[in-house]
């Protein structure tokens, strides 16, 4: 007789804690009852015939013994108790099923998985029916699909039911694990690993072997070639251009020749022969010239065993100019300015053509106030004093300029200093206001970021600050302040799945790091030394926002391991053959809950509420209301 | 005993049962005294409409009633005597101890309602109403008459009795024998749950003049009590306590103890020429006067 739920201490502990509980509320039920009644007179007849049971505490002993004996084959049930004689030394085993992206790699036979599958079934079939199994799937993660589970088909259910995932395999993790698991049952049994061996690095097979290992080994390709990574980066040579590059290796053991051909958004964009050496990545580099949103598909073109790493897409997001309209009678003084950057169109009107709400990003107004202030964020270029929006409250003949606001992103990397301004106006600034420069004789550049309004107090293009450097620069950080994420710096990468690390730089404050998957949920991450980790168990995007700086993770490649495992040969491997020194077991929990629920139930028909409703009903009607109410009816 | 009167509290009565009711009237079987007005005949001779029968004429007898035409064909006087209808009035001894409001069911509210609804049933036939509530002594009674416009106060009053204390059958009788000498239809709304002897002053009542009509209320629990095991007893009226253990054939001798009581308060009633009948509170006060009281024939 066994018990598999609970021990047999645990049994008797919890069967005394109810035991003791229903004595007390069978006692508490019985115990004397209060009651007020209308007259005494007719229960000194009924007293007479009960006075000899007055002393009996219990009155229906059979109902506690029903009760106590119904709880406890309820209790055995629950223990699911066996009986059978099962062999003393049963053990918990654990079956780590490599589910790693590579068990997808097809066979002669189908895949890697299907063999995978045989080879575990075979091995639990052999296993004495009193052992206990744990399943563990093992890739990236080591994720238990069963309990300890003594019942063989759900286990088997379970290896029938796994399936290859996107992660490379993390043995290291996943015997780490089993070990854990062994320790909380009983005896231990084995850790057999079920799968072809390929890790995702080196190091992931580096720890010592548990001695009670086993492998079921199971024949691999070997050969294949795949890509490893796809990515988009801009191109210094202008808006628009980019630089695609794909990194793909040969994890086989010969030479190959591939063809890789790239398209975006369904046109070919390129096509090379690779000559991919074995057991090493290659680089190659396409340009690509678009502003347009698209996918771009990368392939290789070669017949091997693993298909889904051959194939690689990336998104491409739309390439967005700020529009800016300056009104000013002297285009000429400004068009170098904007005309430097390339991720802006600039459109030079006459202040006569003024419209408050045009169809642009940026209005820039140059020495001209309006009758009806613009609806958009604007730059005030030396408006006339006397109507300018910010208070003017002198105009300085010569006005030297001494600070910049570094600390402020208006005034970031602007150094230049002593440059004599004429005619410069000098605001008094409201509250609210950031001061982005100063002269000797006070504020000369203002920026009102409730409205996104920034003046000048002076031309910077016309006075002798057009020959210095800060000039497009200034313009590059006022723009960049009015619409910062048609600024933003973007970063496209495509990878495997798996666990992603990118550097971000130490000074990176960690409360404007966002890390979000494709559906919208933040992904966990981590922070060290100014490198950011996360881990992708499934396929998709990734975006890690940084400020100023996003970076684009599209992880549509499975995690495919590189390095092979090499089992020791002091591991034992192939299918067992247990000793099975046991008769059948029969799980006798059913009978035993339907007894303990039969028993209770005839509790209480027999001695419970009902037959007592029951007893007080049998009482006759008075003989002369039987007739009375005979009559009435 | 006093009797306020809440004028927003429920009636005890609707108006349904009230309209059912306005047919039935309260007879009485024995002939009574009393001045002429009622619907009740009498066996007593006096001032009436119906003839009843001729006499020898002596001196000082009204000579408005002389036969003038027999003495002109026999020269004797005779007397023509007629038949009286009296009134007489109706007293109601309402049960008002502490008795009547144990158990679950209420018995004092069915008793309240069971007392509205005859004085309304004597009301509309212009009956005079005496409602008497009573425990251990008389307390304040309540006189009504002349139609049913009177019901309302009527109502307020039995509203505003409240129950508390001993009954005493005895000194009840007593008090109301002194205090009542015409004789009458007496009805007594009572659990009849004394501990005194009951029964004795119920014949009391009888022998000296008053037809009884006795209604024995009772809760379900009064007769079969619901409760098994171990019980601790009081009484709701003295506070004496018992103990005992009660199952099922303690039910039984306990039923047919209160069986045996209430044929007694039966058997008391019908030798007096008197009636009795026991309700259940589970039965609706309209069943119970259109069932078992009206076979009664106190109403009709």
């Amino acid at each position: 007789m066994n018990f598999i739920n609970l021990s047999l201490g645990e049994l008797v502990a919890i069967f005394s804690g109810i035991s003791a509980l229903m004595v007390t509320l069978y006692l508490l039920d019985r115990s004397r009852r209060k009651q007020v009644v209308a007259t005494l007179r007719f229960w000194t007849h009924a007293e007479s015939n009960t006075e000899l049971r007055q002393r009996r505490r219990i009155q229906q002993p059979w109902s506690l013994v029903l009760q106590l004996l119904s709880m406890a084959l309820l209790l055995l049930a629950i223990a699911q108790i066996q009986w059978g004689s099962l062999e003393r030394n049963a053990h918990d085993h654990v079956l780590i099923l490599d589910t790693s992206a590579w068990t997808g790699a097809r066979t002669a036979r189908g895949t890697i998985m299907d063999d995978e599958r045989l080879a575990a079934l075979a091995w639990v079939r052999s296993l004495p029916s009193s052992d206990r199994v744990l399943l563990v799937r093992a890739d990236g993660l080591a994720t238990p699909a069963t309990v300890m589970e003594s019942r063989h088909a759900a286990v088997e259910n379970a290896i029938r039911d796994s399936r290859p995932s996107s992660s490379a395999l993390n043995l290291d993790q996943a015997i780490e694990f089993a070990k854990r698991a062994q320790h909380q049952g009983r005896q231990s049994g084995e850790i057999v690993y079920a799968g072809p061996g390929r890790l995702a690095s080196d190091e992931s097979a580096s720890s010592p072997l548990p001695s009670n290992l086993r492998v079921l080994t199971i024949n691999k390709p070997l050969e294949n070639c795949g890509i490893r990574r796809i990515g988009l980066r801009r191109s210094g040579s202008g808006s628009g251009e980019w630089e695609v590059f794909l990194s793909t290796r040969n994890y086989g053991t010969v030479e190959k020749v591939a063809q890789l051909a790239v398209q975006f958004g369904g046109a070919p964009i390129g096509n090379r022969t690779l000559t991919l050496k074995p057991n090493a990545e290659q680089e190659t580099v396409f340009p690509l010239r678009t502003k347009a949103a698209g996918l771009i598909e990368a392939r290789l073109i070669n017949n091997d065993a693993f298909a889904d790493d051959n194939r690689a897409v990336l998104e491409v997001p739309e390439q967005k100019a700020m529009r800016v309209i300056a009104y000013t009678d002297e285009p000429e003084q400004l068009r170098p300015v904007l005309a430097a950057n390339s991720r802006l169109t600039a459109q030079f009107r006459a202040t006569a053509a003024y419209d408050p709400s045009p169809d642009a990003d940026v209005v820039i107004l140059d020495r001209f106030v309006p009758q009806q202030p613009p609806k958009l964020p604007s730059v005030w270029i030396e408006p006339p004093a006397q109507r300018s929006p910010v208070k003017v409250k002198t105009v300085a003949a010569t006005a030297k300029l001494s600070r910049w606001n570094n600390d402020h992103e208006l005034g970031q990397g602007l150094r230049t200093k002593d440059v004599d301004l004429a005619n410069s106006e000098i605001f008094t600034p409201a509250d609210g206001d950031v001061v982005v420069a100063e002269s000797d004789h006070g504020p000369v550049i203002l920026a009102r970021p409730s409205s996104k309004l920034i003046v000048l107090g002076f031309s910077p293009t016309r006075s002798a600050m057009k020959y210095e450097l800060a000039t497009p620069l200034l313009f590059a950080n006022l723009l960049r302040w009015v619409r910062p994420e048609l600024f933003r710096r973007w970063e496209l990468n495509g990878g495997t799945v798996g666990p992603v690390e990118t550097e971000i730089g130490k000074h990176v404050d960690p409360s404007a790091v966002h890390v979000i998957s494709e559906n919208g949920k933040a992904v966990p991450y981590t922070i060290n030394d100014g490198r950011l980790r996360f881990f992708a168990g499934l396929p998709g995007t990734v975006r890690v926002q940084t400020g100023d700086r996003e970076i684009v993770y599209s992880l549509t490649l499975p995690e495919v391991g590189v390095a092979a495992w090499n089992v020791p040969a002091t591991v034992r491997r192939g299918i067992p053959t247990f000793r099975v020194t046991e008769s059948p077991v029969k799980d006798l929990w059913p009978w035993l809950a339907f007894l303990g629920a039969a028993g209770l139930f005839a509790d209480w028909i027999l001695f419970g509420r009902g037959r007592r409703a029951g007893r007080v009903a049998h009482v006759p009607a008075r003989a002369s209301q039987r007739v009375l109410q005979k009559r009435a009816s | 005993m006093n009797s306020a009167t809440p004028a927003t509290a429920d009636p005890l009565l609707d108006r349904k049962l009230l309209e059912k009711l306005e047919r039935l009237t309260v007879r009485w079987r024995k002939s009574f005294a009393g001045l002429v007005g009622g619907h009740n005949i009498s066996r007593f001779s006096g001032p009436g409409q119906e003839f009843l029968d001729h006499r020898h004429f002596h001196q000082g007898d009204d000579l408005r009633a002389v036969n003038w035409r027999a003495y002109m064909r026999l020269e004797k006087l005779f007397l023509k005597m007629f038949q009286v209808e009296p009134r007489v009035p109706i007293r109601m001894l309402l049960d008002t101890s502490g008795s009547m409001i144990t158990g679950e069911s209420d018995k004092f509210l069915y008793a309240q309602r069971l007392a509205a609804a005859l004085c309304y049933i004597g009301l509309v036939r212009l009956d005079t109403i005496c409602i008497q509530p009573f425990a251990s002594h008389l307390h304040d009674s309540f006189l009504c008459g002349g139609g049913r416009h009177r019901f309302v106060p009527a109502m307020h009053f039995l509203t505003g009795l409240k129950p508390t204390g001993a009954s005493d059958f005895l000194a009840v009788t007593r008090q109301f024998v002194a205090n009542y000498p015409q004789r009458g239809l007496l009805i007594v709304i009572s659990d009849f749950l004394d501990e005194g002897d009951c029964l004795k002053a119920l014949q009391y009542l009888s022998d000296f003049g008053h037809e009884l009509m006795l209604i024995q209320l009772w809760a379900d629990e009064d007769r079969t009590p619901p409760w098994d095991g171990e019980l601790d007893l009081e009484d709701a009226e003295t506070g004496a306590k018992l103990q005992l253990t009660f199952d099922a054939s303690a039910r039984e001798l306990y039923a047919k103890s209160f069986d045996e009581y209430a044929d007694a308060i039966e058997r008391v009633a019908m030798r007096n020429d008197g009636r009795y009948v026991g309700i259940s509170t589970s039965l609706s006060l309209e069943e119970a006067i259109f069932g078992p009281i009206i076979q009664t024939r106190v109403v009709q």
